[in-house]
């Protein structure tokens, strides 16, 4: 498939995904009187697209950088580490957290970024193994702290808990949510120009360094604005897994390789899957909405088995 | 060296405390062409990525006007290009999209034909062999040097993989860069070709052994020396 037929099936399928995320929720499918529950679903939806956005753009790039099909910021423990970083700040400081809004995405993206630092000093420049092993035990040490700090701190316990399960999108009002919405698309747009770098960085680095390419510079870049995408979508959506371990692989698929075709067509695909995960928990159990971490989690365990045997292969 | 286009000065690399270069010297003038040849282990690819510039090293480095290990990689592609022993993709492109990603795709379409490897340039890379991956790599190497007049190329093993055809064009290739203004250093176990070149440098345990003519550093006495071997068995 060529990249602009992807593109516009893509976009097309969107559209119809954000009509009918805007129709459906806890009342059944309906728009309300003069559109008025569009109003106040919209914030829900927008978020899920900014976070899905920057899930699925983020995880090719974490894969182009560390040359590996199953990284993914889900699964290295990029966003455990944008959690843990909420959690360290709400629960060191649960009033001074709110203030400002800028707190808790800087939080985030404090958390994310120094997981991704250790990441890339322990795991990087290995085998698959070694960063998928190196990202889950760093992981399961956010996860094991924000879970501490969450049993700690009674105010912010039953936030904290939802932020692990993936169920922040219900509280998505404009306020909460503007900024996140920002910096999701701030990093999605910066991290474009560096397609042709990563494709260079395929071919490993002596490769990439012969043909031009700032290698150190590019994966810092890299590597920062993942940290960005998974600091801002966390602060969205809360933890979700597999968005970017599917998203690059499904673009792949459509397109092939090359990361100018695979990274916006990732971002796009990943918005539709949040999207589309996000809808279908609260479509099909109106009263008691699946969320869309636990839909995507349903969807996207069998997929990533495939794809590990696959890439073993 | 004032005239070399590349040059190393008592060149020494260190990886994990352990000496793999030690003291070398070379030099090469533009329009030449040089052989570095060594048994297994002599430390061949660590010399040619050393003067490439990927690896630290200390001594003086001179390579088409810069010191590779200060300059930054943009400028430094712009006068030298360099291809891997073995360079394998993470991902499976098309052999058609490496133009793109070179950045030069008319020049990589050009060396693919001369690599005779333009039928196949909607294929995948996993759907070539080991030898026409290698030839796919050469022709972005080949396409990266656009104007390769005072520029080096540095070239890991090129012809290791490749069918007789396309060694003769890979010889011709490098012939032809030289012509142009270029100079090509090749790490290569393929006495054949090196007794072709300008000048061979003969590496043992990371020392330069001998160096010259071609006549003069590849003796039987020093191939004896060097690869334990009777000079009636090379290649």
């Amino acid at each position: 498939m060529t990249a602009t037929k992807a593109w516009m099936a893509g976009c097309i399928l969107l559209a119809g995904l954000v009509l009918l995320a805007l129709s459906v929720g806890t009342q059944g499918f309906g728009w309300g009187d003069g559109g008025s529950l569009v109003l106040l679903r919209s914030p829900r939806v927008l978020a899920a697209l900014a976070a899905g956005l920057a899930l699925g753009i983020g995880g090719a790039a974490q894969q182009g950088v560390f040359r590996n099909p199953l990284a993914d910021p889900g699964l290295t423990g990029v966003f455990g580490g944008a959690l843990f970083g909420i959690a360290v700040l709400l629960g060191l400081f649960p009033e001074a957290a709110w203030q400002r809004a800028w707190f808790i995405p800087a939080a985030a993206f404090a958390g994310a970024l120094g997981i991704s630092a250790l990441l890339t000093l322990i795991g990087s420049g290995g085998s698959s193994s070694r960063l998928l092993l190196t990202g889950l035990g760093l992981n399961a040490f956010t996860a094991a702290g924000t879970l501490v700090i969450a049993s700690r701190s009674g105010e912010s316990r039953e936030l904290l808990t939802n932020g692990a399960y993936g169920d922040w999108l219900g509280m998505a009002t404009l306020e909460l949510t503007w900024l996140p919405v920002l910096l999701c698309l701030a990093a999605a747009l910066l991290l474009l120009p560096l397609a042709r770098s990563l494709d260079l960085l395929s071919f490993g680095e002596d490769a990439a360094r012969g043909f031009g390419c700032d290698v150190g510079s590019s994966r810092r870049k890299a590597v920062l604005l993942t940290a960005l995408a998974a600091a801002a979508a966390t602060c969205l959506v809360g933890q979700v897994a597999f968005i970017g371990l599917l998203a690059p692989h499904l673009a792949r698929a459509m397109v092939g390789p090359r990361h100018a075709n695979v990274l916006p067509l990732s971002a796009l695909l990943g918005a539709g899957l949040l999207l589309g995960a996000d809808t279908i928990g609260r479509g099909l159990w109106p009263h008691t909405p699946l969320s869309a971490a636990a839909v995507t989690a349903v969807i996207g365990a069998p997929l990533f088995i495939w794809i590990a045997r696959g890439s073993h292969e | 060296m004032s005239d070399a286009l590349i040059g190393a000065l008592g060149l020494g690399v260190e990886i994990a405390g352990r000496r793999i270069i030690d003291g070398v010297s070379l030099a090469a003038a533009s329009g030449q062409t040089l052989a570095i040849v060594g048994p297994n282990g002599a430390g061949k690819t660590t010399l040619l990525r050393a003067l490439a510039g990927l690896l630290p090293s200390t001594g003086g480095l001179k390579v088409a006007g810069h010191d590779p290990r200060v300059v930054d990689a943009k400028t430094c592609a712009q006068t030298r290009a360099y291809c891997a022993q073995k360079p394998v993709s993470a991902w499976d492109y098309r052999l058609a999209d490496l133009g793109d990603i070179v950045g030069d795709p008319v020049g990589y379409a050009h060396w693919l034909n001369k690599l005779q490897l333009g039928e196949f340039a909607d294929r995948r890379l996993s759907e070539l062999s080991g030898g026409e991956q290698k030839g796919a790599h050469l022709a972005m190497t080949f396409a990266a040097l656009a104007e390769p007049f005072g520029c080096v190329l540095l070239l890991d093993e090129p012809a290791s993989a490749l069918d007789l055809g396309r060694q003769e064009a890979v010889r011709q290739a490098i012939v032809s860069f030289a012509q142009a203004g270029a100079t090509c250093i090749i790490a290569t176990h393929d006495f054949s070709f090196a007794k072709r070149c300008d000048a061979v440098v003969v590496l043992s345990e990371g020392r330069l052994v001998a160096a010259g003519e071609p006549a003069i550093a590849l003796t039987p006495e020093i191939i004896s020396e060097v690869w334990g071997a009777p000079a009636s068995s090379e290649r």
